[in-house]
C-alpha cells in the first residue's frame, strides 16, 4: 500500500503546506507559482530527509525515499508530527478530505462520519494552486456540502486562478438547493464531476440504505438541479444483498428520468469501514449472480447512458461485459492476489481493494 | 400530475405504440388511449406515466427537466463547419447506368478544381470550420486528381487540431502513389460492392477485366488498410434487386460487417430513367426482408452484421444526440455544419442537390467559394428543414425520430411543401421506424442478438421496452 503520510518533525508552529523539489531551483516550472511555499531536500541520510522551505525553515522526513514524494504536495502539522501527501504528484488519485462529518449514515460506508470538524479548506486550497499541470483533485468526505458556501468558493478560486485543473466531488447532495443554481451555473465550464450516490429507484430501499428518511427524493430533486446548471454528474450505486434485485428498475429510472447523467458506475463494495462491520450481508457475489447486473447495464446502454462496472475484477464478470469494467480501483489502496500471478488480463483488471477479505469474497476468482 | 402530450400509432397487434415529444415511448391499450384522452385515467396509469418518464409533478421537478433535456437532446444543434463533402473533379473512368453523382468522361477538361478554386476551397474551410473536420472526397473519381487531394490533407492536418479523411472511390485503378496515400491513419476508403461479382459487373463494371480490377483492388484495400478504414455500400435496383442472402455474403466474406442500402438514386442520372409505380412499395418489403435475413443468419453464425440505415434509426429511437448522419436529423438544417463543394467551386447544400443543379433541374447552389454563403437562400431551405410544425408531422408518433428531406422533395414532386404521405421520404422513414418498433416488441431470441449487436450491448432485455397494460 502507498503510504499517504510521513513522519515529520519541524519547528513547534502551525501546519504548513509546501511542495517538495529534490534541490534548490527544482521548482521552476512548475504549475503555479508559489515561491514561498517551495521546500526542497538539503540533505539525506540514514533514512531521514532534510528539508528546507524557501523561507527557511528546516524539517525533517523520516523513512521515506525522498525521489518517491518529488512533485508532492506536503501538509506539515508538527504537532502530530506528521507530514500529510495531499497531492502526490504521481498519482491520479489524489482526494481532499473536506470533513469527516456526515448527515447519512450508510450500511457499507468505507470512512464512517465522525462528529468533529477540522476546517482544512485554506490547507486544501494552498494545496490545489500547487498541484501538477493537468492533475485532478478528488473532494471527499463526510460530505463535502456541508461546508456548501466554502466549498463553492474553494472551487471558484482554484479554477480561476489554475484553469487546468478538474475536480470531482463525492457528495450526497442532500444540501443543494435552487438558490445555489446562479452559483453552480456560473461553475458549468468548470470540469467538475460530482459523484452521486443513488442506491435505488424506490425511495424507501434507498432511504434504508443511507439512513435517513427522505433522502432519496432529495437526491432526485438535486440531480436535477444539477442538469439545469449543466453540470456533469456520476451516478454512484454501490451493489449490495438490498438493492441488488433493484438494479434493473433503477436502470429504467436512469433513463427516464436521469438521463441527462454523465455516467453510471454500478461499483462493487468495500470491505472496510461499515463495509466490514456488515460484510457478509452486504456482499453480493457477482461471479455468482449477474443477471440483474447484466440487464441493468444493458436497458442503461441501450438508451445511451454511459454505464460502466467499477471495481469488479475482471474474471468475476462474463466475458462480454468486461470491457464496461474499467481499472478503477485508486493506486493506493489496490492490489492483486496470488492467483493473479500470470492472468493474461492483470493489465487492465482493476484487481482487488487492498482490504478485500479473501476467502469471503468472489467464488469465481481465476486466472484469464 | 400533469401527463405530457402523447401521439400514437396503431400496431398490427391491436395495440397502440405511445409517444411522447421527447422520443419516450410505450405501448398499451385502446382503453389507456381512451382514459387518456378523456382524462380518466386511473391510479395505475398515473403511476406508469410518472415512473417512465411521460408525466411530471410541478415544473422543475426531475421528470420535468429530464423531459427537457430528452427534447432538446433530439434537436440537432452543430451550426459550426465540421464536415465537407469535396468533388475536385468530376470526370470518372466508369460510366454505371444509374450513376449516383452525375459524371464526365475521364479524359474531358473543365471538370476539374483550378488552382485558384482549390485554394478558395481551403481559403473556406479555414474561415468557416472549427477546429475538427471532415473531408469527403466525392466525384467524379477523386483519386483522378490525387495531387488535389495530397493538397486539401496537407492543409487540413495543419490547420485543424483533428482531421479526418475519406475518399469515395471505385478502385478500379490505384497507382503505388494513391495506395501510399490511402495508407495514413487518417484517411479512409468508401467504395460501392452492389453484391456478388455478376451483379457488380452489370450495374457497374461491365467488362470482366474491369470487374477483377475492381474485386483484386478491395481485396488489395482490405488487406493493406484494413477492415475498419475500408467501407463498401451496395446500390440496390429495385426492380431488378439482389437475393438478400448473396449481397450478405460478398460482404460477409470480405470480413464487412455494415451494409448500408441505397436504392438506385432518384437525382443524378438515374432520374432519367423514371422510377417504376410502387417503387417505394417495393423498397419498404425488400429492406424489411434484408433485415430479416440477416436476423436469421446473424443468429446462425454469430457474427453482428448491420443494415446501417436500419441500425441508425433504431439508435436514433432509443437515444439522444444520434445525428451526426446528415440524412436523418431534425431540424435537417442546411449551409451549417456541412455542404458540398463541387468542382466549379460552387457550394451546395447536400450531394443531391448538386446532382439536381446538374441535371438542369433547379439550381440549389447555396454560394460559391468565391462568393460566400448566400443566406437568403440558405434561409429558404431551412425554412422547411423543421419538422416540428409540418401538420402531417404534428400527429406522426415517428416525429421525435425522424428528420426532413426537402431536396428530395423538390426532386421527386417539384416543390417543397408536397403532402408526407407522397413523399419518399416519408413512406421510408415510416417504414423504417415500423420495422424497429416491430423488432423493439419482439421477444425471440434471434431478434434480441441482432438488436444487442446494432445497439452494442451485451444483451436485449427481454423487457427491452414498455408495455403498460
Amino acid at each position: 500500500m502507498i503510504p499517504l503520510s510521513i513522519k515529520a518533525t519541524a519547528p513547534a508552529g502551525d501546519p504548513f503546506v509546501v511542495r517538495l523539489s529534490l534541490e534548490s531551483g527544482g521548482a521552476v516550472g512548475n504549475a503555479g507559482s508559489h515561491d514561498e511555499r517551495e521546500a526542497w531536500v538539503a540533505s539525506r541520510s540514514d533514512g531521514t530527509t532534510l528539508c528546507r522551505t524557501a523561507g527557511g525553515m528546516d524539517f525533517a522526513l523520516a523513512g521515506v525515499d525522498p525521489n518517491e514524494i518529488e512533485g508532492d504536495v506536503l501538509l506539515v502539522v508538527p504537532s502530530r508530527g506528521l507530514a500529510h501527501r495531499l497531492i502526490r504528484a504521481r498519482s491520479s488519485h489524489n482526494t481532499f478530505l473536506v470533513t469527516e462529518r456526515c448527515d447519512q449514515l450508510c450500511v457499507m460506508c468505507s470512512q464512517p462520519p465522525k462528529a468533529r470538524h477540522v476546517d482544512m479548506f485554506p490547507y486544501l486550497e494552498a494545496a490545489a494552486l500547487l498541484a501538477p499541470q493537468g492533475a485532478r483533485i478528488g473532494l471527499s468526505g463526510g460530505e463535502p456540502t456541508l461546508y456548501k458556501d466554502q466549498l463553492l468558493g474553494f472551487l471558484e478560486r482554484t479554477a480561476e486562478a489554475r484553469p487546468d485543473l478538474s475536480f470531482h466531488i463525492l457528495s450526497n447532495a442532500q444540501h443543494l438547493e435552487a438558490a445555489d443554481l446562479p452559483r453552480l451555473q456560473r461553475l458549468r465550464h468548470v470540469p467538475i464531476l460530482w459523484g452521486v450516490p443513488l442506491y435505488a429507484g424506490r425511495a424507501d430501499v434507498h432511504d434504508s440504505v443511507v439512513g435517513k428518511a427522505g433522502a432519496h427524493r432529495r437526491t432526485i430533486e438535486s440531480l436535477a438541479l444539477l442538469c439545469r446548471a449543466g453540470a456533469a454528474v456520476e451516478l454512484r450505486t454501490v451493489l449490495l444483498k438490498e438493492n441488488l434485485v433493484e438494479l434493473p428498475a433503477l436502470a429504467r429510472l436512469i433513463a427516464a428520468r436521469l438521463p441527462f447523467i454523465d455516467v453510471w458506475a454500478i461499483m462493487q463494495l468495500e470491505n472496510i469501514g461499515f463495509g466490514r462491520k456488515n460484510w457478509d450481508g452486504l456482499f453480493v457475489d457477482n461471479s455468482l449472480r449477474f443477471s440483474e447486473i447484466a440487464e441493468a447495464l444493458s436497458y442503461a446502454r441501450s438508451r445511451g447512458i454511459e454505464t460502466l462496472l467499477y471495481n469488479f475484477p475482471l474474471c468475476t464478470v462474463p466475458e462480454r461485459y468486461r470491457r464496461f469494467a474499467p481499472r478503477t480501483i485508486s493506486d493506493w489502496k489496490q492490489r492483486y492476489l496470488e492467483g493473479c500471478e500470470g492472468c493474461a488480463e492483470r493489465r487492465r483488471c482493476c484487481g482487488f481493494f487492498e482490504w478485500y477479505p479473501e476467502g469471503r469474497g468472489f467464488a469465481g476468482v481465476t486466472r484469464l | 400530475m400533469k401527463p405530457l402530450p402523447l401521439r400514437f400509432r396503431q400496431l398490427p397487434s391491436g395495440l397502440l405504440l405511445f409517444v411522447d415529444d421527447a422520443g419516450g415511448f410505450f405501448t398499451s391499450t385502446p382503453e389507456f388511449l381512451e382514459r387518456y384522452a378523456l382524462g380518466t385515467l386511473k391510479d395505475s396509469d398515473c403511476s406508469f406515466l410518472l415512473e417512465d418518464g411521460h408525466a411530471y409533478e410541478k415544473q422543475d421537478d426531475a421528470a420535468y427537466t429530464a423531459f427537457a433535456f430528452r427534447w432538446a437532446g433530439r434537436r440537432s444543434t452543430r451550426r459550426t463547419l465540421d464536415y465537407a463533402i469535396l468533388v475536385p473533379t468530376l470526370r470518372c473512368d466508369l460510366t454505371c447506368g444509374y450513376c449516383q453523382v452525375s459524371r464526365a468522361p475521364a479524359h474531358a477538361r473543365q471538370f476539374d478544381w483550378s488552382d485558384d478554386v482549390c485554394g478558395r476551397v481551403l481559403d473556406h474551410l479555414d474561415r468557416h470550420a472549427a477546429d475538427q473536420i471532415k473531408i469527403e472526397f466525392q466525384g467524379g473519381e477523386p483519386m483522378l486528381r490525387l495531387d488535389l487531394l495530397e493538397r486539401v490533407r496537407t492543409f487540413c492536418r495543419q490547420r485543424f487540431s483533428l482531421s479526418q479523411f475519406v475518399v469515395c472511390t471505385n478502385l478500379q485503378s490505384v497507382s503505388p502513389e494513391a495506395w501510399d496515400f490511402l495508407e495514413a491513419d487518417d484517411t479512409f476508403v468508401s467504395t460501392s460492392l452492389d453484391g456478388d461479382i455478376a451483379t457488380h459487373r452489370r450495374q457497374r463494371t461491365k467488362s470482366a477485366e474491369a470487374t477483377s480490377m475492381f474485386f483484386s483492388n478491395l481485396d488489395e484495400a482490405l488487406r493493406r488498410l484494413g477492415v475498419g478504414k475500408v467501407s463498401a455500400l451496395p446500390t440496390i435496383d429495385i426492380d431488378n434487386p439482389p437475393d438478400p442472402a448473396s449481397l450478405i455474403e460478398a460482404f460477409e466474406a470480405r470480413g464487412l460487417t455494415s451494409i448500408s442500402l441505397r436504392p438506385t438514386n432518384h437525382q443524378g442520372f438515374a432520374r432519367r430513367k423514371p422510377a417504376a409505380p410502387g417503387s417505394s412499395r417495393r423498397w419498404n418489403a425488400y429492406h424489411s426482408d434484408f433485415v430479416e435475413t440477416l436476423i436469421r443468419r446473424n443468429f446462425a453464425s454469430g457474427r453482428r452484421t448491420e443494415e446501417y440505415y436500419l441500425s441508425h434509426c433504431l439508435r436514433r429511437v432509443l437515444r439522444l444526440g444520434a445525428d451526426r448522419d446528415v440524412d436523418l436529423r431534425n431540424p435537417s438544417a442546411f449551409g451549417m455544419d456541412y455542404v458540398v463543394i463541387d468542382h466549379d467551386g460552387l457550394i451546395y447544400p447536400t450531394d443531391e442537390a448538386r446532382m439536381l443543379a446538374r441535371i438542369g433541374m433547379i439550381d440549389l447552389s447555396i454560394g460559391s467559394v468565391v462568393e460566400g454563403l448566400d443566406a437568403e437562400k440558405v434561409a429558404t431551405l431551412n425554412a422547411a428543414a423543421l419538422n416540428d410544425f409540418e401538420p402531417d408531422c404534428v400527429h406522426c408518433a415517428f416525429q421525435p425520430f425522424c428528420g426532413s428531406d426537402p431536396i428530395d422533395n423538390i426532386s421527386r414532386c417539384g416543390r417543397i411543401d408536397a403532402p408526407k404521405a407522397d413523399e419518399w421520404f416519408c413512406r421510408r422513414q415510416t417504414s423504417v421506424f415500423d420495422k424497429v418498433f416491430e423488432l423493439l416488441y419482439r421477444s425471440d431470441e434471434a431478434t434480441r442478438f441482432s438488436l444487442a449487436a446494432w445497439l452494442d450491448v451485451p444483451d436485449w432485455p427481454a423487457y427491452g421496452a414498455a408495455v403498460h397494460a
